[in-house]
């Protein structure tokens, strides 16, 4: 009998508490020593192994190619599991309850189940979570360190859509959270699919007038549909110091190759938010943590913005040379495999098909590969599955996820 | 041979004179090639289309199609010779290029220039056609009566690099029917176009100056709008997103063909799975995946394989591993950028996972080392695209029935279909699978070579873009009804 069989506790809550404990201690600059490092391996397996029973599928993969047990205490051991396993198995703890694993079972009543937009070789997934403590402990720290380091409390202006309007995505969840716990007055722009561009204008005119600053939180594309559209009726927004703009997705996956700095110039000359003010987040539905640039938290500590996304503490990754999977020497870009200990209800280690390099707690990502340049007469299977889509829209505009 | 700049654009030299270039990098960072681009303005494609028309006028319009053809059969030859500097030349450039592996190339050039040498073009265009004549004069066709085909005043082709050798047949389809060609080539593959068109004219310079291939990048609306407007015909190849706008932009009245992204798929039959025949049937399986690296059309992303013969297809599924192994070496691929070896692997993942949780007896088999080839065995029929860089689907299945019912649905992304059967049962397969309208239905080990005298997407390569003039010559008689008009003494027609 292990631990977990022993009556009268909940060994999934006890790991839930000591996670959720450790990330809301975790220092920013510790990951590196050893002592977090063995920390954050002895959560890892403990973690891993809780999955490996409560999510059926979960551990009937570790069992199949070998690395069930994690006997070696090193958290590089525990198997990934291919994102796009979450397209046809709930992969979650909160669809199988006990570990029965009846296929076709409803769910035990998961607290939110998020849609993945997919990956270029599969359709659309989902993530279930049974409780959403983890997601958003790992959330709100990180969040208030990127986006409010001088501990601001702003009103919110959220590109997209309400939680309730779009209940299965991750992203619109996350906002939904960050304006209930962090900031005030949120506003949502997006309204029955359509962007209400006047609810925008009028917030922003009104922050400006009231010498007010405020947040915007959106994706890329959204963001940058608005302030092009200022551009184009020549609308300026001298928004007061302090504001500043969390942007998500971009040149992920999208059609539009968005670059940087012209997002950056963009923003600074409608908007008036400075490039150190803009910062651009990489997530994905099945991680319950997220990446940050660190522009404005270097504006605040006034240094200069280090290249990449910040890597949290609770968070590993490890980049595997794609041929022969095995690790790169630091700086070398390869394919990315994620270690997320706010992943509980569904497996911690993620293999994903991004490419990128980690130096140090630095995540760069090399953008997806480009394929505007015309592919020819071979079927990619993202354009197969955007074909036979056929003409649905998205549920909301901007990347799902 | 290689060192230095490549001139990654052909102008006929009384326009090349006056063009601006500029030299570009393309390709990954560790292994970009250096190439002289002609740089291209709305003006300068203006330029440049009137400059081939008039050419056009002056050397193809009114010369004899044969002696046209006679000089692309000999640029042919000069492809295929292997002592030829232009071949050398040719594998060389493309090689450093990057894309594929020079066997590979080897194989292309000769696969591609084969059927246009030796009296080739003249045959093709006679089975299309009629007869190279019918392109000079009205020539009677087979019932007698004359006709006389006539080819736009000029062609724009936009070609894809996804495949070496792609943009020859096109080429040459344009100039076949005294069409002069713009072509916009590919920054995957852009080397053999300029070849291209340089041999041709060393060859003969009147077609030379009918020719002009430049590049510039995709999307870029002013120039592909300049292009496209007032193009007579257009035939280009690639994705969804390019080819509508291109098809948006056209004149109205030009002739379109767009050849837009599919994949291939193979079925066998189970009186084909013999254990004497594996071997061979495995190694004609591997080498349809293995060429070109799964980057074409006709490349097989699935193995239909039927239950009930004298080996299974489990077995099928192993001896096409090991024949995937021999190529490895035997036609070796060149190693795709980490995104794409990163969905490879994800694949491989994917698979593994299918196969510890799922309940269709999946199995993965794949190389030994790197993401060389992946194997994903299954049972029953279903139809998804791998992530190529042979990466392939071995389905095991009842019947065809089962496997009409799973392609359905993306029938239309089905460019061809490797048969493997024989006799009465083959005829039967073949008018299953080609009551789905897929194109082409061909021998395994056949796929990657298409016919010349074939379709391509299901259309022939010169009669989509020929106008005709037939000369009637009946009936003198009573026959010809005027209703609204008198009747006069003579019956002759208009």
């Amino acid at each position: 009998m292990t631990a977990h069989e022993i009556p009268g506790t909940d060994p999934t809550r006890k790991m839930e508490a000591d996670l959720v404990r450790f990330i809301s201690e975790a220092g920013w600059e510790e990951a590196q020593t050893r002592r977090a490092e063995a920390a954050f391996s002895d959560l890892a397996i403990r973690s891993f192994r809780i999955q490996c029973d409560t999510i059926p599928e979960y551990g009937a993969y570790a069992r199949h190619i070998g690395r069930w047990s994690g006997r070696s205490g090193d958290w590089r051991e525990i198997p990934p599991v291919p994102c796009s396993a979450f397209k046809e198995h709930g992969l979650s703890a909160a669809r199988a309850g006990d570990g029965a694993a009846v296929r076709g079972e409803a769910p035990a009543s998961p607290a939110v189940t998020f849609e993945t937009s997919g990956t270029t070789i599969t359709r659309p997934g989902r993530v279930q979570l049974k409780s959403t403590r983890l997601y958003e402990t790992s959330l709100l720290k990180s969040f208030a360190r990127h986006l409010l380091p001088d501990g601001a409390r702003l009103k919110i202006i959220i590109f997209g859509p309400t939680r309730a309007e779009s209940p299965h995505s991750s992203l619109w969840f996350m906002a939904d959270r960050v304006a209930g716990r962090l900031c005030d007055a949120p506003i949502w722009i997006v309204e029955h699919g359509e962007p209400r561009w006047e609810r925008a204008d009028a917030e922003l005119a009104r922050s400006r007038d009231d010498r007010v600053p405020v947040l915007l939180l959106g994706t890329t594309l959204l963001l940058r549909a608005y302030v092009e559209r200022c551009d184009r009726r020549g609308l300026r927004f001298a928004l007061p110091p302090g504001s500043r703009a969390m942007d998500t997705g971009g040149a992920k996956g999208t059609r539009v190759e968005l670059l940087r700095n012209d997002i950056a110039a963009s923003f600074h000359s409608v908007l008036g938010i400075p490039p150190t003010h803009l910062v651009n987040e990489y997530g994905m539905a099945e991680m319950g943590s997220q990446f940050y640039e660190d522009t404005l938290l270097a504006a605040h500590e006034r240094r200069p913005a280090r290249a990449g996304f910040v890597i949290p503490p609770w968070v590993r990754t490890r980049v595997l040379d794609p041929e022969t999977m095995l690790d790169l020497p630091e700086g070398r870009p390869g394919l990315l495999v994620h270690y997320d200990l706010a992943n509980l209800d569904v497996p911690l280690a993620i293999q994903t098909e991004d490419v990128g390099a980690v130096a140090g707690n630095r995540l760069t990502l090399e953008g997806r590969l480009r394929e505007a340049e015309r592919r020819g007469c071979s079927l990619p299977f993202e354009q197969f599955l955007e074909r036979e889509r056929g003409a649905r829209a998205d549920p909301a505009p901007g990347m799902p996820r | 041979m290689t060192q230095g700049l490549f001139d990654a654009f052909y102008l006929p030299p009384d326009v090349e004179r006056d063009a601006d270039t500029s030299v570009q990098r393309f390709g990954p960072p560790h292994d970009a090639i250096e190439l002289r681009l002609a740089t291209v303005s709305p003006a300068s494609i203006e330029t440049w289309v009137e400059a081939i028309r008039s050419a056009r006028a002056e050397h193809l319009a009114r010369r004899p199609a044969a002696e046209i053809h006679r000089v692309l059969e000999r640029v042919a030859q000069r492809f295929l010779d292997p002592q030829s500097p232009v071949r050398r030349n040719a594998i060389a450039w493309l090689a450093h290029s990057g894309r594929f592996s020079t066997p590979m190339i080897e194989r292309a050039l000769t696969d591609t220039f084969g059927p246009l040498s030796a009296g080739g073009v003249s045959r093709w265009v006679a089975s299309e056609v009629g007869s190279a004549t019918a392109l000079d004069h009205p020539t009677p066709d087979r019932k007698g009566i004359p006709r006389q085909a006539f080819g736009p005043e000029w062609m724009l082709q936009i070609y894809a690099g996804n495949v070496p050798g792609l943009p020859v047949w096109p080429f040459y389809s344009a100039l076949a029917m005294k069409s002069a060609l713009f072509a916009k080539a590919s920054s995957q593959e852009p080397v053999l176009a300029p070849l291209l068109a340089r041999t041709i004219a060393e060859e003969d310079r009147g077609l030379g100056a009918c020719i002009a291939v430049v590049w510039w990048k995709g999307g870029t609306i002013e120039l592909d709008r300049a292009a496209v407007r007032r193009a007579p015909a257009v035939l280009a190849f690639g994705g969804e997103n390019s080819t509508m706008s291109i098809a948006r932009e056209t004149h109205p009245e030009a002739k379109i063909v767009i050849h837009g992204s599919k994949v291939s798929v193979a079925y066998i039959s189970r009186a084909s799975l013999t254990r004497p025949g594996l071997g061979s049937l495995a190694a004609r399986a591997a080498f349809d995946v293995a060429l070109y690296d799964q980057q074409g059309c006709l490349s097989p992303h699935a193995f239909y394989v039927e239950r009930g013969g004298d080996v299974g297809p489990a077995a099928f599924a192993s001896a096409l591993g090991g024949a995937l192994e021999t190529l490895r070496d035997g036609l070796p691929r060149r190693e795709p950028e980490a995104s794409q070896a990163a969905r490879v692997q994800l694949y491989r993942a994917q698979a593994h996972f299918e196969e510890a949780t799922g309940s269709r007896g999946t199995q993965v088999l794949a190389s030994s080392e790197g993401t060389d080839w992946t194997l994903v065995y299954e049972d029953g029929a279903r139809f998804e695209p791998t992530p190529a860089y042979r990466t392939v689907r071995v389905h095991a299945v009842d019947g065809v029935q089962e496997v009409e019912a799973a392609l359905a649905p993306a029938a239309r992304f089905i460019e061809a279909i490797g048969l493997e059967a024989k006799g009465r049962e083959r005829v039967a397969l073949a008018a299953a699978l080609a009551a789905m309208g897929v194109p082409r239905i061909a021998p395994l080990g056949a796929l990657q070579s298409p016919s010349l005298v074939g379709t391509h997407g299901g259309l022939h390569r010169l009669l989509p873009f020929l106008r005709w003039t037939t000369v009637e010559t009946g009936p003198r008689s009573s026959a010809v009804r005027r209703p609204h008009r008198p009747k006069r003494k003579s019956g002759r027609s208009r």
